[in-house]
């Protein structure tokens, strides 16, 4: 017994050391050999048709205090139909009718720091997650939830979504849900859910489930038919690297989670994880197309998933990313394309996001919106012969 | 001459038993008479035991013989030709299918529990009822005279209006706030969309554009600042709310309608001055009465219907003529219905400045301008109908079960149309009358209803003592019975003394109501006033797994660390019994500078639900407030161990807490809805 648990550490000893020495000898390396840096990119020949399937945005346009924002730290952005809300530090900014009009704790707004944001399909209600509790944005008038006057768990809510009459929040002191029906509140915390601890980071919905990225916790899976909870964790339990890769999500520390096209995507600090209900695939800045590891947000937009990282946005459909970087000049930048069956290609843009580290993204038609550390990015679908002759 | 000395026995004997009866019946009067007194709260009472024992009694064979089943009508409609006309029954449940050209009552259509309004379907061929007692509307085919369909609502669903293409209806669902929109070619709930507080009334513009919902009810404010009551206007093209407006110092908002241009909304309102001493009422200004306006341009402003030295309480609902040159309101506290000229208003309206505007909401001398006629009805009109030719307002009298026909050209009423209730007026029905009429008060200023809309409660804190101190938090009417003491501080023993000399001396500065006045008013808030059913549990009737663990918190005797709870500081304690109370006073650290009194009455907790705000002094605008603002040493029950979830689950089984004779009914109700 104990010469096979020292043969299974060795064996765990060799593998963490050939990981160790592989990542070390690819940091050494550029991060991948680059085929071409085009300045002309409307002349490149597309290799891969699923290259081509994926969007490309250009024309960016960014939006800061000088536009009317209160602020330039953007922390969430929702599209609703003609309207764009933007979450700041500094309180809610709607675009509308190309103006923006801000709404702060005096309009009722229950703290200037917004995290979320979510509109009901069902009543076009606006439900916006603060630093210090919930608000209903309905009829132009505020109504505020907190954990003195309501079921809510707790003030600091850093995520909120609409599914169906129900409203889920993942807050500081648990997930909490909220029937508007009933008006009934439910909390779920490491007390009667299989959280590590109450600390929950992001909710999405999706194929009958809620995902909650709990924070140490992985991801918690609550099936609304069986109404039962059940996690999904790093099965290495390692909190430095990911010791066997795709086992099972990239790390415990989760900070995102998005759900679409039957597949989950998982953001954390440490990499992004994707799971198509059978197998969980792992992607890191070194092996793959992802702008970083320091990932703040993940949504999925069909089969797209977007990650808003701290070093850029990255776009993936499973097999090719397309990356979005400031270059810090002039706000031009670098739209990098990597395929699995292509090196990677750099397009050069003379625009781009205003800052690389992106923290929510929201789509509506062509057109995607990015919330930055300094500014809200709008930029519209054009092609890849389009990104440098755009019209920027 | 034995029998002579037996007769002499007798007579003596006899003599003798007179006299103890006399000294037994002597004292006992007199106790009797110091006793009704006593719970009369002074006032000289003759001492009739049926007053007080018998009158109030809701079963039995003496409450039986003593009261009649009461059709209680509450709202009409007319169908599109003008023939007939449709009227609800509060008490009955019925339809009343009305000729009102022949006064006959054609047809009973038995619908759901407590309806409220009805609405007929431009084509004549659908009626929709709202069963506000059971959470439903009734679709019912008006060639079969049966009901077809039914559809789930929110709850207590009560106002209700078509969209102009017929194909949605709107429903105002006054206990749980919100609308719930209906599709009425698939019959079913499409979405339900948050409302005001308490929604009663429900208009859909003429053009097709919006649908405006009232509410009874302040929005949450600020402790001690004026109430503002909502107007939810929802874009009856996208089905969302697109508006909120507020009319300040303002709430009972129960109908409203369009002018059929749709340049004016006209909702009813009654204005509260509860931020002043009570005793305010004498200055003319305590309540006023009046309609809200919301012009299309979007400005609002408010107008008295009440004059300087009379007063027209309780606007209740309001009609236009389809020429749009007048309104027809009814005040169901002074038994009128005005008739408003609408030219007049839109005139002095585009000739007003803003501070004109805010003066008019105050002015009693204005309504001489555009109120042409007060039209007597019976007691206590309510809804109102018009002919689709606008040749007759109809005015549903809900305390005779009559409805008065009346002539718009003549302004008179025409008809007095009987409804087919009870012949005789009971005590009780009395009560009623009095209950729902502001003769009794200064100026006939308010009704008992004015300040507890639907026997209830209007969500206000009133300074009742006139000292600036000991605010008062309006309770409700609802099952009374059996529960003294009244009023926050206890200090009513009965409710002959809440509503006998003291409240002619705090509140109506009036003469008080004379003893038979008394009693019937008495009988029927002890015997009529009931919550509606609680449907906060399961449709089988149980309780939710988070209100049983909610039930276990609220009877438990241990911390959640496993130490023992000191009986007084457990909630069952003090709320316990069916009406969820002890009947006794209690410190539970809720007193404030203000406050003269330590301690304070243990509420009754049935339907606690729909009773915010909270607390003597409604500091409390939630349940969960109690004890996450006001119960930091725990004096209101041990609570601070408790987890955020384990306060959900309490709430939530507070929020179960109804009345004890609806369990049986409603369980049976409950599985057949189950079943629909």
């Amino acid at each position: 017994m104990k010469i096979q648990l020292h043969k299974q550490t060795s064996n765990v000893t060799v593998l963490i050391l050939a990981i160790l020495v592989t990542g070390l000898f690819s940091f050494s390396l550029p991060n991948k050999s680059i085929s071409s840096e085009t300045e002309n990119p409307g002349n490149e020949k597309i290799i891969d048709k699923k290259a081509e399937s994926m969007p490309i945005y250009g024309n960016w346009k960014s939006y800061t205090k000088k536009d009317g924002l209160p602020s330039d730290k953007i922390y969430c952005v929702r599209v609703d139909e003609d309207r764009v809300w933007a979450g700041t530090s500094q309180g809610l900014a709607l675009l509308e009718n190309g103006e923006w009009k801000v709404y702060t704790e005096e309009d009722g707004l229950a703290h200037r720091g917004v995290l979320s944001i979510d509109v009901s399909p069902v009543t076009g209600d606006l439900w916006i997650a603060t630093m210090s509790g919930l608000n209903r944005f309905s009829g132009g008038k505020f109504d505020t939830y907190t954990q003195f006057n309501s079921g809510l768990a707790n003030d600091v809510i850093y995520s909120v979504i609409c599914d169906g009459k129900d409203v889920w929040v993942a807050t500081g002191g648990g997930a909490g849900v909220l029937d508007t029906y009933t008006g009934k509140w439910g909390i779920y915390t490491d007390q009667n859910a299989p959280m590590h601890e109450p600390w929950t980071y992001n909710v999405c919905a999706g194929g009958g489930k809620i995902f909650i990225a709990a924070w140490g916790g992985g991801v918690i899976e609550w099936d609304k038919s069986t109404k039962r909870f059940r996690d999904y964790t790093d099965p290495d339990g390692e909190m430095e690297i990911d010791l066997f890769a795709d086992d099972g999500l990239v790390h415990d520390i989760t900070t995102a989670v998005s759900y679409d096209d039957d597949i989950l995507w998982v953001a954390t600090y440490f990499g992004l994880s994707r799971y198509d209900g059978n197998h969980w695939k792992g992607y890191f800045d070194h092996d793959s197309g992802l702008a970083s590891n320091f990932i703040n947000f993940v949504k999925a937009d069909g089969p797209v998933a977007w990650l808003c990282t701290d070093d850029g946005l990255s776009s993936f459909n499973g097999e090719t990313w397309v990356t979005y970087k400031n270059l810090g000049t002039n706000k031009s930048g670098n739209v990098i394309i990597d395929g699995n069956s292509e090196r990677e290609r750099i397009l050069k843009a003379t625009k781009s996001i205003s800052h690389n580290f992106t923290i929510g993204v929201d789509f509506k038609d062509d057109e995607i919106w990015v919330a930055t550390s300094k500014g809200l990015s709008r930029g519209e679908v054009v092609g890849q012969s389009d990104v440098k002759t755009s019209k920027l | 001459m034995a029998i002579k000395k037996m007769n002499k026995k007798l007579i003596y004997g006899f003599i003798v038993f007179a006299i103890i009866l006399a000294v037994v019946f002597s004292a006992l009067h007199k106790w009797g008479v110091k006793h009704a007194t006593f719970m009369a709260g002074g006032v000289p009472h003759p001492a009739n035991c049926i007053s007080c024992h018998v009158y109030p009694q809701r079963d039995g064979i003496l409450a039986n013989f003593l009261n009649n089943e009461y059709l209680t009508p509450i709202n009409a409609a007319v169908n599109p030709e003008g023939s007939k006309l449709y009227v609800t029954t509060q008490d009955a449940d019925l339809l009343l299918v009305v000729d009102p050209f022949n006064n006959k009552v054609e047809t009973k259509i038995k619908v759901g529990r407590r309806p409220h309004s009805v609405v007929i379907s431009e084509d004549g061929k659908s009626a929709y009822v709202s069963n506000q007692w059971e959470n439903t509307v009734f679709i019912i085919n008006l060639d079969t005279e049966l009901v077809t369909d039914t559809v789930n609502t929110g709850g207590g669903p009560s106002g209700m209006d078509l969209s102009v293409d017929g194909k949605i209806l709107y429903v105002a669902n006054t206990y749980t706030n919100d609308i719930s929109v209906i599709d009425v070619v698939q019959k079913q709930e499409i979405k339900r969309l948050h409302s005001g507080n308490y929604p009663k009334g429900i208009a859909a513009s003429p053009k097709g554009d919006y649908v405006f919902v009232s509410s009874q009810r302040t929005l949450p404010v600020k402790f001690r600042t004026e109430p503002q009551t909502e107007v939810t206007i929802i874009n009856a093209h996208t089905n969302r709310v697109d508006k909120r407006r507020n009319f300040i110092s303002a709430h009972i908002m129960e109908n409203v309608a369009f002018t059929p241009d749709g340049d004016l909304a006209i909702i009813t309102l009654v204005r509260p001055k509860n931020l002043v001493p009570s005793a305010q009422i004498e200055r003319g200004w305590m309540i006023n009465h009046g309609i809200g306006i919301i012009q299309e341009d979007g400005k609002m402003a408010q107008l008295l219907l009440d004059e300087p030295n009379a007063f027209y309480a309780d606007p209740y609902d309001v009609v236009v003529n389809p020429n749009g040159k007048y309104a027809y309101v009814s005040h169901s506290a002074a038994d009128v219905v005005s008739v408003i000229d609408l030219d007049i208003i839109r005139s002095l309206l585009a000739n007003a400045s803003e501070e004109d505007i805010k003066n008019y909401a105050n002015n009693l001398g204005l309504s001489s301008q555009y109120v042409i006629k007060r039209i007597k009805t019976g007691s206590n009109p309510k809804g109102l109908a018009i002919s689709p030719d606008g040749k007759f307002v109809y005015a549903v009298e809900r305390m005779t079960d009559h409805i008065a026909m009346i002539d718009t050209e003549t302004l008179e009423v025409v008809n007095d149309l009987d409804l087919g209730g009870p012949g005789r007026i009971t005590v009780t029905r009395k009560g009623g009358q009095f209950f729902n009429n502001a003769g009794h008060t200064f100026h006939e200023q308010y009704s008992c209803y004015t300040c507890h809309p639907d026997s209830h409660e209007d969500g206000l804190t009133y300074d009742l003592t006139g000292t600036g101190r000991n605010f008062a938090n309006v309770q409700t009417l609802r099952d009374l019975y059996g529960t003294a003491p009244y009023k926050w501080n206890g200090k009513n023993v009965s409710v002959y003394m809440q509503c006998g000399m003291r409240f002619s001396k705090f509140v109506t500065r009036t003469e008080s109501f004379s003893p038979d006045e008394l009693d019937a008013l008495v009988a029927y808030i002890l015997r009529e006033l009931k919550h509606p059913p609680n449907f906060h549990d399961l449709p089988n009737g149980k309780l939710t797994e988070s209100q049983k663990r909610g039930k276990a918190i609220y009877e438990r005797t241990m911390t959640t660390d496993g130490r023992e709870i000191p009986v007084k500081d457990r909630c069952i304690t003090c709320h316990n019994g069916p009406s969820y109370s002890n009947f006794k006073m209690a410190d539970v650290g809720t007193k404030k500078d203000y406050d003269d009194e330590i301690m304070f009455d243990s509420p009754n907790l049935n339907n606690v639900y729909e009773s915010a705000p909270y607390l003597h002094d409604g500091s409390a605008a939630t349940l969960e407030e109690i004890w996450t603002r006001y119960n930091p040493d725990d004096r209101h029950g041990y609570a601070n161990d408790m987890t955020k979830d384990q306060l959900n689950d309490l709430v939530e089984y507070l929020k179960s807490l109804g009345a004890e004779y609806y369990q049986e009914d409603n369980l049976e109700y409950k599985v057949n809805k189950s079943q629909l």
